[in-house]
Formats: structure tokens, sequence, C-alpha cells
């Protein structure tokens, strides 16, 4: 997919939003999109999903089937999750016994089985972005444009993300993605692009290399593991792990005493994607960068 | 494009939000009716008359009731062609069911008579007559009420404004002594032709220019949502 001078505004008067775009995404590839709140994430994921026509300039190349998670999930509508998803595989030119079977394989992968027969309203929002992500992925996406899919989604889901990437990309798809959570610290090898005043800077990341990785432990009150993991991830810091801090007579192995990973002596720094996302159920943790 | 215009009637169905145009159009029906009976084609072009607005709301209906972020979804799923011609396509479908209610509840309730008059048109000639002036109404209905929606306006009330004007321009301009007919689709002419008696000449130029309004604003929707998702 090329994008070849691509500017966009809303409406005649509005100021541009994007300006002079010039991208390309080959099968096989990933991007990141990051950019502050308000930056035009959103926008430029939208243009790439064809959902916005550029005011000026031309996306070309876009690959036949897309597809796109809104960073949130429509779910004001009158459906089952089962009468939905069966109707998106119909939209997205399934047949019968085939979406079918692509509805069972991905509520089952997704966790979402026992929620086939619930309304769409009535879900969580974490439960409703997963129904976002299985019909974006009912028929195998040539591009998979994921808006923020970390967001409402508990640990064990988050992990299933990658997965999915992992899969689009591995079948020669391409995988544009928007993150303020460094939660893409989990893509190696991906691009960013950076979006800022409406420009478009893209970049290979290669800025990160594993052995430049040091762990760093930190120890906080237990009622404030959560939210230090939380500012830790939005801030873009890989977080390894959280667990109880040792009694300080007895230093239990991972406790200071034991030699920080990565360093001399020390065991070799985890590769990227090793941890991340055990429940906070302690006060000290540690945190990779 | 089935499985989008199933899925689309599917949640105009079930929303419930589909009761509020058929009961308008059952009671407008039900005051034409009971003032006795009437000839079948006579009957059938005032019946069309007042469906027009139904039909058009009913679509505005149809088309808003999907959330907006569903019908792009719908759209990266499908293509743009493909999710446009799908919700008028769906709206055709529903349009269809409102006019064959209103062609068979004036039989239920004793509006119309199947007696012919001396010198007047036989039974069928009045209700294909009727049929033909529904049809006639039914897709710049559908036109109109896609300009009103959601999709094109941007916002519920410009909707409301662009229905309403579309419907009271169709009755103003359709009058008899209008300068500008031809700028609202002949619903009023074709009632009036129906009463004359009309020639095939009249039928056919009636229905060409049903046609032509209707693809004209059929092609202004598609052409506003272009730039508009």
């Amino acid at each position: 997919m090329r994008w070849e001078d691509v500017w966009l505004r809303y409406g005649r008067r509005g100021p541009w939003v994007l300006r002079e775009a010039n991208l390309r995404l080959g099968p096989g590839e990933a991007a990141v999109v990051v950019g502050r709140n308000g930056a035009g994430k959103s926008t430029l994921l939208q243009l790439a999903a064809g959902v916005l026509r550029p005011t000026r300039g031309r996306v070309v190349d876009r690959p036949r089937h897309v597809g796109w998670v809104p960073e949130r999930f429509p779910a004001d509508q009158p459906f089952t999750v089962q009468r939905y998803l069966a109707g998106m595989a119909r939209v997205a030119g399934l047949g019968g016994s085939e979406a079918d079977l692509a509805v069972d394989r991905w509520t089952g992968r997704l966790g979402l089985t026992r929620f086939r027969g619930v309304r769409l309203p009535e879900l969580s929002k974490g439960t409703a972005q997963k129904v976002g992500l299985a019909q974006a992925m009912l028929r195998r996406p040539g591009l998979l444009i994921l808006d923020e899919p970390w967001e409402g989604l508990d640990t064990a889901a988050r992990e299933l993300v990658p997965g999915l990437i992992d899969e689009v990309l591995a079948a020669g798809g391409s995988v544009l993605v928007s993150d303020h959570r460094g939660e893409t610290a989990r893509l190696p090898g991906a691009t960013h692009w950076t979006v800022a005043d409406g420009t478009v800077t893209a970049r290979a990341s290669a800025d990160a290399p594993v052995e430049a990785l040091v762990v760093v432990e930190v120890a906080v009150p237990a009622a404030r593991a959560a939210g230090t993991v939380a500012r830790l991830r939005a801030d873009g810091h890989h977080v390894l792990g959280v667990r109880a801090a040792a009694p300080p007579d007895a230093p239990a192995p991972g406790a200071p005493a034991t030699p920080v990973a990565g360093e001399p002596g020390g065991p070799p720094a985890p590769a990227d994607g090793a941890g991340g996302g055990v429940p906070a159920t302690g006060p000290a943790g540690r945190v990779g960068r | 494009m089935s499985g989008l215009v199933r899925l689309r009637l599917a949640g105009f169905l079930r929303t419930g939000r589909a009761v509020a145009p058929l009961l308008a159009g059952l009671l407008a029906l039900g005051v034409l009716y009971g003032g006795g009976r009437a000839q079948p084609a006579e009957a059938y072009g005032v019946s069309a008359v007042v469906l027009f607005p139904v039909l058009a709301w009913q679509t505005k209906i149809l088309l808003d009731v999907e959330p907006d972020v569903q019908r792009r979804l719908a759209l990266v799923l499908a293509g743009a062609a493909r999710e446009r011609a799908a919700g008028l396509l769906a709206a055709v479908v529903a349009g269809l069911g409102t006019v064959a209610v209103g062609l068979v509840l004036p039989w239920l309730v004793g509006g119309v008579t199947s007696q012919v008059t001396p010198g007047g048109r036989s039974l069928a000639a009045g209700v294909a007559l009727g049929v033909w002036a529904h049809l006639l109404a039914l897709p710049a209905a559908v036109a109109l009420g896609a300009l009103a929606s959601r999709a094109v306006t941007g916002s519920a009330g410009y909707g409301v404004a662009v229905l309403a004007l579309g419907v009271v321009g169709t009755l103003v301009l359709g009058l008899s002594d209008s300068v500008v007919p031809w700028l609202a689709p002949p619903v009023m002419p074709a009632a009036r032709a129906i009463a004359a008696g009309p020639s095939g000449a009249t039928v056919a130029l009636l229905s060409g220019w049903a046609v032509a309004w209707s693809a004209t604003a059929l092609a202004g929707y598609a052409w506003r949502r272009r730039a508009r998702a």
C-alpha cells in the first residue's frame, strides 16, 4: 500500500489534519502509528482503511481484504455476538458454511464462545472490543488496521493481539497499529509512523536493540502497584512482571540481593515479550525499557 | 451485498423503530379510507401521495439506525459502492413491505369497492394503476430519505429539515398550477392523472420523470457520501 502526497481536512474551511503524507507499507510489514492524543492517528488509520478519502493525493495498492478494528466497537446494535459476527462474515463475502466456520474459529480463539448468545449492548467494554477484533479477522485481512487495540482488554486478552498480528504478517499481510501505551514494544521490526502537527514521519524501529535493555526494579506500596504499572506502560516502558516483595531478612530470588538482569554477572536480559502484564499482587516490580 | 441488506433490515426491524412510520402510515390511510368506498385507482393515487412521506421517513430511520462506526465497518468489509447500494436496497425492500400494506389495507377496512361503474375502468386496470402510482413514489421517497440520512447531513437536525423540506416541496411543487413541477418527483401529478384516466403517453412521461428525478437525487446521495463515510 502506498500513500502518494496525501492531504486531508474535514470540511472545506477546516485546518489540514494531515499534510503531504508519502508512506509505504509492504506485504509482511508492520507499522506502528504513534503520536499525542488528537494528533491524527485515527484519521491516518481511517485513510488507510478507506473509510476516509484523501482531500488531495491518493492511497493506492490497498489490499483487497481489509480488517479494521476501531478504537471503540459500536456495541449499540440489536444483535447477539453470534448473529452479528455471522452477519459480518457474510458482509465480508464469506459463504454460509465458511462464515459459520470463521465465526466458530474466532469466537473460540478470542474467548467469546460463552458470549455468543449475549446481545452486543450487554457486553463489557473489553468483550465488545474482542468482537471488534473478531469481525476484522473473519476473512483473513491483507491489511489489518488496529486502532488502540489494547484499550479495555484485560491482561490475558492483551496477549492475544500480538498473535493476531503475527498471523497476518506470516500470511504476507500488512499491519498498521496505533498505540499510545507502549504495548507495541512487542512488535520488533515494525516501522514507526510518528504523527505530529499534521505531518507523518516514518522511521525504521532500530533504536532499541535487545543488548541495550536493562531491567530496573522498583518497589512501591501494594495499593499503588496497579497505577504504577499503568503509568509506566503509558510512558512506553515494558513491565516484565509484578511480585510480592520478600521480607527484609530473607531475600528471595529476584529481590535486591540478586544481581540485576542484564548487568555483568547477572542473568541475561530477557528477550522482548518475555513477561508483561502479570496481575498486580505485590509491591515490587521489575521494569524494562 | 445481500448479507449487508439482511443485516440492515434485521437491525431496522429489531430495534422497533420500524413501528413509528408504520403506525403513522396506518393512521393516515385510516383517515383516508374512513370516508367510505372509492374506486381503487383513485383511492390508490391518493394513498401513494400519503405514503410518500412515510416511505421517506422510514428510509431515513433505516439508514440512521446503524451506528456511524458500524456503517464504516461495513464499508471496509464490503467496499464503498456495495455499502451504499445495500443501504438503498434494504430501504427499497422495507418500502415494498409498506407499499404492500398500503395496497391491501383498503380491502380489509372496506375503503374501496370492487363494483365497476358503467363506462369506468376495470378492477384489474384500477389496481394496476394503483400499484404503478406506489412504485413511482417509492424510489423517489427512498432517494429523499437517503439524502436526509445522518451519513449525508451529519446531524439529526439537518436531516429532519431535509426530510420536511423535501416532503413539503413535493406536495407544494406538485400542485396543478406549479411553475416548476419538475423540481419535485411526480407524486401529485400521478394522483391527478389517475383520477382523470391517464393515457399510455402520460404513464410513460410520469414514469420517466420519476426515474430521472430519483436517479438525480440518488446521484446526489452517492456524491455526498463520497466525501463523508
